[in-house]
């Protein structure tokens, strides 16, 4: 019971979060778990961008709006005669079952700062626009609905002639031409994900392997820590991987509660992805992080975070799948929802940049003092994470609790220039040297 | 009919204490939290926990309605105030309001701290006190007859 009494007091402490700079890199400052009676809430209300305003990126860059007055932008990809596809997405309908009175509470909040308190069916979602800038100004030249009728999308890949989209309840193909600007063809089935009616990490994101033979998807975690049952969360928390010809899926890996934006790293056959961990453990646990993904490996969630750092709050526990979980390999911060990723493989941006990787960190909701809302870069050195993460991308917050926009989805266009979906912000933003 | 030789119960309808028929809805939810709580540290099936949340609730709203009709009869009614166990049997039900209010919040962790030990340990406490400040209720309106028509 003495905990309990403190517990006011640990409320306070909370004011003294520190700027997690411990908390990045490979061996980040794991602290001992709290919880205190009212978790850490501050959500950033969404403000918008007005005319002329833009994020910062570093002296020598240039950021330009690609698009602006989206619908809820949350991922970009580059297809190769340059176009850009801009993925627009809202949470399914109907959302979870409720099954707790906190759980709309925590909805209404989180909801201030997703955008996605906005009425259902008001502005048109859950597809996937082109934005075309044949020239490589950074002005977009047309747009076009390319994609429509999806199904919370999230990933996009193009693998040969094929267009591959993962909706929240499966991937699906369309035939695509070079330089097509809609796609009217029925998708085709290519092999279903874990949906409803629990989908609580909702965003299915996906990549071709380097050969194209192999797709990977990946789909995060029905809950918190396991507090809607474990049955809740059959081949969740995983990457998938599904072999392109035949639709046959396996899981790849697991116990990654919430990873998106698996990439492989240029010029190998290494996976990387970026993962989101728990919450409501404290400020600076535990932290997100970027990692390689081996093939069969486990990852902790929930059993255990940061390697095996045992979570107290799932039972029964699995001592047995702590003692096998894998140490991720470069710690990103607590709570700072990274959910983008992509290497740089363009060639105009400064050498330092080449081969690293950017990350779109969402921002965080679990927290006092907000962290993300920001691009960050990690350099790279032969296939490794090899020094301190970087801002890149800032200016997304407004001040007093307010934000312009916030980083989602991370793709190098044809020009080496890098493209941030901004959801809240409805915008894609376009980073090029010099210029 | 000749006036009331008893404590008038003020918060009333046609006579009758509006009082004593909301009170079984809190004592009635906190005793099945503490059941629920029981059965979910005993089985970690979170069915059970996600019960305890659901029945703390209830307890909290209705148990927030009982009091305040309660009070109204405590504080419209000096010869309700002069009763020695009146005041004891309302600061102990307020005390088991706080507790409970403790107790959502510790319920609405995720998972196993939700309950054990701290969730599970604040029921059992607000259910042994319910026990004193019930036998005290009952002592006002069966022994003193506070409400009681005649």
């Amino acid at each position: 019971m003495r905990r309990l009494i403190l517990a006011p007091a640990l409320l306070l402490a909370a004011c003294g979060e520190g700027d997690g700079a411990d908390q990045i890199g490979p061996n980040p400052t794991i602290p001992t778990p709290r919880q205190p009676l009212f978790p850490s809430l501050n959500v950033a209300k969404v403000v918008g961008w007005q005319e002329g305003e833009a994020p910062k990126a570093p002296p020598g860059f240039r950021v330009q709006a690609l698009a602006r007055g989206l619908s809820h932008p949350r991922f970009v990809y580059v297809l190769p005669n340059g176009d850009v596809l801009a993925v627009e997405s809202r949470a399914p309908e109907p959302g979870e079952p409720v099954d707790r009175p906190k759980e709309p509470i925590r909805d209404y909040f989180q909801g201030l700062s997703s955008g996605a308190n906005a009425a259902p069916g008001k502005e048109p979602s859950n597809r996937i626009i082109l934005i075309r800038d044949a020239n490589g100004d950074g002005v977009a030249e047309g747009r076009t609905v390319f994609l429509d009728g999806l199904n919370s999308p999230f990933g996009v890949v193009l693998v040969g002639g094929v267009l591959y989209v993962a909706n929240t309840d499966g991937v699906v193909r369309y035939p695509y031409v070079t330089g097509q600007t809609r796609i009217t063809a029925a998708p085709t089935p290519v092999a279903p994900l874990p949906g409803g009616p629990y989908n609580h990490h909702w965003t299915k994101s996906l990549t071709a392997s380097p050969d194209g033979s192999r797709l990977y998807a990946t789909v995060g975690s029905n809950s918190n820590v396991g507090e809607n049952g474990m049955e809740a969360e059959h081949g969740r928390a995983a990457v998938w991987e599904i072999d392109r010809a035949s639709g046959a899926a396996r899981l790849f890996a697991g116990g990654l509660r919430n990873p998106n934006s698996p990439r492989f790293y240029p010029g190998g056959n290494q996976l990387w992805v970026v993962t989101n961990e728990r919450d409501e453990i404290g400020p600076n646990a535990s932290p997100d992080y970027l990692t390689s993904v081996r093939p069969g490996g486990f990852y902790g969630w929930p059993y255990s975070y940061w390697g095996r750092h045992v979570d107290v709050r799932v039972q029964p526990q699995r001592p047995d799948l702590v003692a096998r979980a894998i140490m991720p390999d470069y710690a990103l911060g607590s709570h700072v929802a990274a959910l983008g990723l992509d290497f740089y493989t363009g060639t105009s941006f400064p050498p330092p940049y080449r081969g690293g990787a950017f990350i779109g960190e969402h921002g965080s909701w679990n927290r006092s003092a907000v962290s993300g809302y920001k691009v960050a870069f990690v350099p790279f050195a032969n296939g490794r994470p090899s020094g301190p993460a970087q801002d890149f991308l800032t200016g997304f917050l407004a001040g007093s609790g307010r934000t312009h926009g916030r980083p989602v989805g991370i793709a190098v266009d044809r020009t080496g220039a890098l493209l941030v979906a901004d959801d809240v912000g409805n915008t894609v933003w376009r980073v090029s040297w010099g210029g | 009919m000749p006036p009331p030789d008893h404590p008038r119960s003020t918060a009333s309808l046609f006579g009758h204490p509006l009082h004593p028929l909301l009170v079984p809805f809190p004592i009635v939810c906190f005793v099945g939290a503490l059941l629920t709580d029981i059965a979910y540290w005993r089985t970690a099936f979170i069915m059970w926990a996600n019960f305890s949340a659901w029945l703390i609730t209830a307890g909290l709203v209705m148990g927030g309605l009982a009091a305040l009709l309660g009070l109204i009869d405590y504080a419209a009614n000096r010869a309700v105030r002069r009763l020695r166990a009146a005041p004891w049997h309302m600061g102990i039900n307020i005390v088991v309001m706080l507790l409970e209010l403790i107790n959502i919040l510790v319920h609405s962790r995720d998972g196993w701290t939700s309950v054990v030990p701290e969730g599970l340990a604040l029921s059992a406490v607000s259910v042994a006190l319910l026990l004193v400040s019930g036998w005290l209720g009952q002592h006002l309106v069966y022994r003193q007859g506070v409400g009681v028509a005649r």
